[in-house]
């Protein structure tokens, strides 16, 4: 079996999502090269629509023009998947981490994310289960509470899971989320009659089911992570 | 069961594909292997590229490809290309370095074809090689197989 797997967390609140696909960029090349152990970045997002590799914005059902009015952005990335939202009350995971060193491949890797959003669902007494074949993510019945889009590059993943603790779900309404036409977006909030804790310590849970689930023994927690890494001076 | 084996044994040798009976995905003999999972079949100074059964495998359900452009200049070693399964796109990866000829345009409508036929249909690039000592930097038939078994024992 392996030696001992290390974790390193990043706690970043809120973060503007191209901050964090320029940060992730950073990390991906850093991670490849070894100068960092695996990363695991734990973030909510402001409002935000985001398109995978395939620019499937059909699926989009505004004009772009009027996101400004709605107070979203747009953004077009190189992760799979179809179209999502993001905002505030949606735990997001961004696993930078060496699937290569694990002998994972994409599936499994996909697999892991879904069951570490199962298992904590499973802590408030929701029974999620993974989509069916084609339908990657992590659903309530016919009610998606999670989704994953990922990027694998060099064995190195960036992108990850968002989960819905609370968000406003009027902003799926302006979307075909994850191109799927007949079925509902949910929530933890709507899902369980349980009292949520605070959401700092609903995204602590997310990091602790993913850091078992992937086998990591050592979890370390990165003193005042900034966008800026270690690496960039302050002019 | 057995005249199962003894069928696909013999199917194997002629094929001259090498069959693992404990159900590892199959490795052709003449063709050379890169460590992200690539393949590559030498002719000359065309190279024919794919991704492997093993990648197929690990990779799941494949839904798009993405292709590069017939000139594009490949690096080996550097990615080229993705392909996308499970909402996970995954850079494909260049063995050799050279100039892209030509592309398997039937993967825009046929992706699948990359799991049901890795090493046939679903091929992904021609490459014009302009250096063919770099192939000794790929493993061979059985070295790319135990090279496959050690990853998947890792976890």
């Amino acid at each position: 079996m392996r030696g001992p797997l290390k974790l390193e967390v990043w706690k970043m609140g809120f973060v503007n999502y191209l901050d964090a696909l320029k940060l992730q960029e950073k990390l991906v090349s850093d991670r490849k090269l070894c100068r960092i152990p695996d990363t695991l970045l734990s973030l909510q997002h402001p409002p935000t629509y985001t398109l995978g590799k395939r620019r499937t914005d059909h699926n989009l059902l505004i004009p772009a023009s009027e996101l400004k009015n709605i107070g979203a952005e747009l953004h077009y990335t190189q992760r799979g998947g179809d179209i999502t939202f993001h905002g505030p009350h949606q735990a997001i995971l961004y696993p930078i981490i060496s699937l290569r060193e694990i002998g994972l491949g994409a599936r499994n890797y996909v697999e892991k994310l879904e069951s570490t959003m199962i298992e904590l669902s499973s802590l408030y007494g929701v029974k999620a289960c993974a989509g069916q074949k084609g339908e990657t993510g992590v659903w309530v019945g016919e009610r998606k509470i999670g989704a994953i889009g990922v990027r694998i590059s060099h064995g190195i993943t960036s992108h990850g899971l968002a989960f819905n603790i609370d968000p406003d779900l009027k902003y799926f309404k302006h979307i075909v989320p994850c191109g799927i036409t007949d079925k509902e977006v949910t929530s933890l909030r709507r899902e369980t009659s349980t009292v949520l804790p605070s959401e700092e310590a609903i995204h602590e849970q997310l990091i602790s089911c993913f850091s078992r689930l992937f086998g990591y023994n050592t979890v370390v927690w990165k003193e005042n992570p900034s966008i800026l890494s270690d690496h960039e001076e302050i002019a | 069961m057995a005249s199962t084996m003894l069928w696909a044994s013999r199917a194997a040798s002629y094929l001259r594909i090498s069959v693992f009976h404990r159900g590892f995905s199959t490795v052709l003999k003449d063709l050379k292997y890169a460590d992200s999972h690539e393949w590559v079949k030498v002719n000359g100074n065309s190279a024919t590229i794919g991704i492997t059964d093993h990648a197929q495998d690990h990779l799941g359900d494949v839904v798009y490809v993405e292709l590069p452009e017939v000139g594009t200049a490949v690096k080996q070693g550097d990615s080229f290309g993705a392909v996308e399964s499970v909402k996970a796109t995954s850079d494909v990866n260049s063995p050799v370095s050279g100039k892209v000829v030509e592309v398997n345009e039937e993967l825009s409508s046929s992706p699948a074809l990359v799991n049901s036929s890795p090493y046939e249909g679903g091929w992904i690039i021609k490459v014009e090689m302009n250096d063919a000592g770099e192939l000794k930097n790929l493993m061979d038939s059985e070295k790319y197989s135990k090279f496959c078994e050690e990853e998947d024992s890792k976890h």
